[in-house]
């Protein structure tokens, strides 16, 4: 194979994202040894898919820092690669041709079982890989959204009443599209929700309900009600559904658009 | 060893390391090393297992264990292989892997009850975070195409096969390959990596 149809195989790009089999890595790491041009390619994919990595970042707490290291300093002096002994109990199983019987048709039992799991867990795959694909279609159109010069990003903050709450609106000042991004909320008591509101000339007036069920809903950035203008945004919290005047009691956030 | 002493001695590296130096430190059994591994590329590996696992607690759990994996390890790293991330990154896609295999994380995910929403919310999470934090970077992620960014995330966060991708897209897998490798390179455009 030429070394420019290796490059251009595709497969350099799913070597370093760890998608080849066994076979195919020790083809590709013999074509690393062999040509320079490939390794010099397979370099430069190593490092863009790092800058990616990098770019999409999320500090962990600084307790698993310390964890870490305190793991680190507690390790026994020699640690090995310890293989169970599994030959043992394999032995006292044979010895007795009654056990062979019995586990054999433990064994058919198990393994048509397991069949139905498999597929059963393969078919929870396609819903949960569909959702997925769901949610990084939104993320993604949400992601152009509000990345737009045109987009306003403002900070709700806590209130007297609940001052460790947050959340963030991206307003659209084009479109009048409002996203809210209400993840610094607290969990909602049954059958209460949050809602959202524009405080136009001194009134309020109701943006849309924040999604909060039991299925975490609450985190994901959403569209509300598309306003054209307005003085300040404010969250609190209402029996289900919503109500037409705000609990100004319940505020959670607030902030005014500046 | 009290915390007040970890804080300052490892909490905050202030050294910068080439990768040799890095390597070759990490080799010496240099904490401090360590301490800058952990703080360069914690937050990329956390997002990988984070994406893999979506439980916050099992993914820190996750993360301790491939540092201390990478540092036990690191020996046995041939940087003629590849680079140090794309090896490390290795080993957390490993550890994920298994700990989603593992009875424990099936037995937790009965107990949590509706698994896939449940643990959406992390990551959507993390995304607020990453607009503000990072919009130079994301503004200029955003120029990947929509498609292109959803085959590379699914493959490279999510870790899906190819093949899983191709059933799901309904799109035969050359082109999920192709279309990889695509992506790839205009990741290599948006970088200026040449």
């Amino acid at each position: 194979m030429k070394e420019t149809d290796i490059i251009s195989s595709g497969l350099l790009e799913l070597f370093v994202m760890g998608k080849t089999n066994e076979s195919e890595t020790e083809q590709v790491l013999q074509w690393i040894k062999e040509y320079p041009l490939v390794k010099q390619e397979v370099d430069t994919i190593e490092l863009a898919m790092e800058q990616y990595a990098l770019a999409h970042a999320v500090t962990p707490k600084q307790e698993v820092k310390i964890k870490l290291f305190e793991s680190v300093n507690n390790q026994p002096g020699f640690t090995a690669n310890v293989i169970p002994d599994a030959s043992t109990k394999i032995k006292s199983i044979n010895s007795r041709w009654k056990m062979v019987a019995a586990a054999s048709v433990i064994i058919m039992i198990l393994s048509s079982i397991g069949t139905y799991v498999i597929y059963n867990k393969y078919k929870k795959l396609d819903q949960k890989m569909a959702m997925v694909i769901e949610k990084e279609k939104t993320s993604g159109s949400q992601l152009d959204m509000i990345l737009t010069s045109n987009t306003e990003s403002i900070q709700l903050k806590g209130t007297a009443f609940s001052p460790a709450s947050t959340a963030k609106i991206f307003w659209a000042k084009n479109t009048g599209d409002v996203y809210v991004a209400p993840s610094g909320l607290p969990e909602t008591p049954v059958g209460m929700q949050y809602q959202l509101w524009a405080i136009i000339d001194g009134k309020p007036v109701d943006a849309g309900m924040i999604l909060s069920n039991s299925s975490g809903d609450k985190y994901h950035i959403q569209k509300m009600k598309s306003f054209g203008k307005a003085e300040a945004f404010a969250i609190t919290l209402e029996t289900q559904g919503g109500n037409a005047t705000p609990t100004m009691d319940k505020m959670y956030v607030i902030a005014k658009v500046i | 060893m009290p915390e007040t002493e970890l804080n300052d001695n490892l909490l905050q590296s202030t050294k910068t390391y080439s990768e040799q130096e890095l390597l070759l430190s990490l080799r010496n059994g240099d904490q401090s090393a360590l301490s800058y591994l952990y703080d360069y590329y914690g937050g990329a590996l956390n997002n990988v297992i984070l994406n893999m696992i979506k439980d916050e607690g099992l993914c820190e759990d996750i993360l301790q264990e491939t540092f201390l994996k990478i540092w036990n390890n690191i020996k046995l790293y041939d940087e003629n292989k590849g680079r140090l991330f794309t090896w490390m990154r290795t080993i957390a896609c490993n550890l994920a892997m298994d700990k989603l295999r593992s009875k424990d994380y099936k037995k937790r995910k009965l107990i949590s009850g509706d698994e896939t929403m449940a643990s959406l919310k992390d990551d959507e999470h993390t995304n607020v975070d990453s607009f503000i934090a990072k919009s130079d970077m994301q503004n200029r992620m955003s120029k990947l195409e929509s498609q292109q960014r959803l085959i590379i995330n699914l493959s490279y966060f999510e870790g899906y096969t190819q093949e899983q991708i191709a059933a799901a897209l309904s799109m035969p897998l050359g082109t999920v390959k192709t279309k990889i490798r695509t992506a790839i390179i205009s990741l290599r455009k948006t970088f200026n990596i040449n």
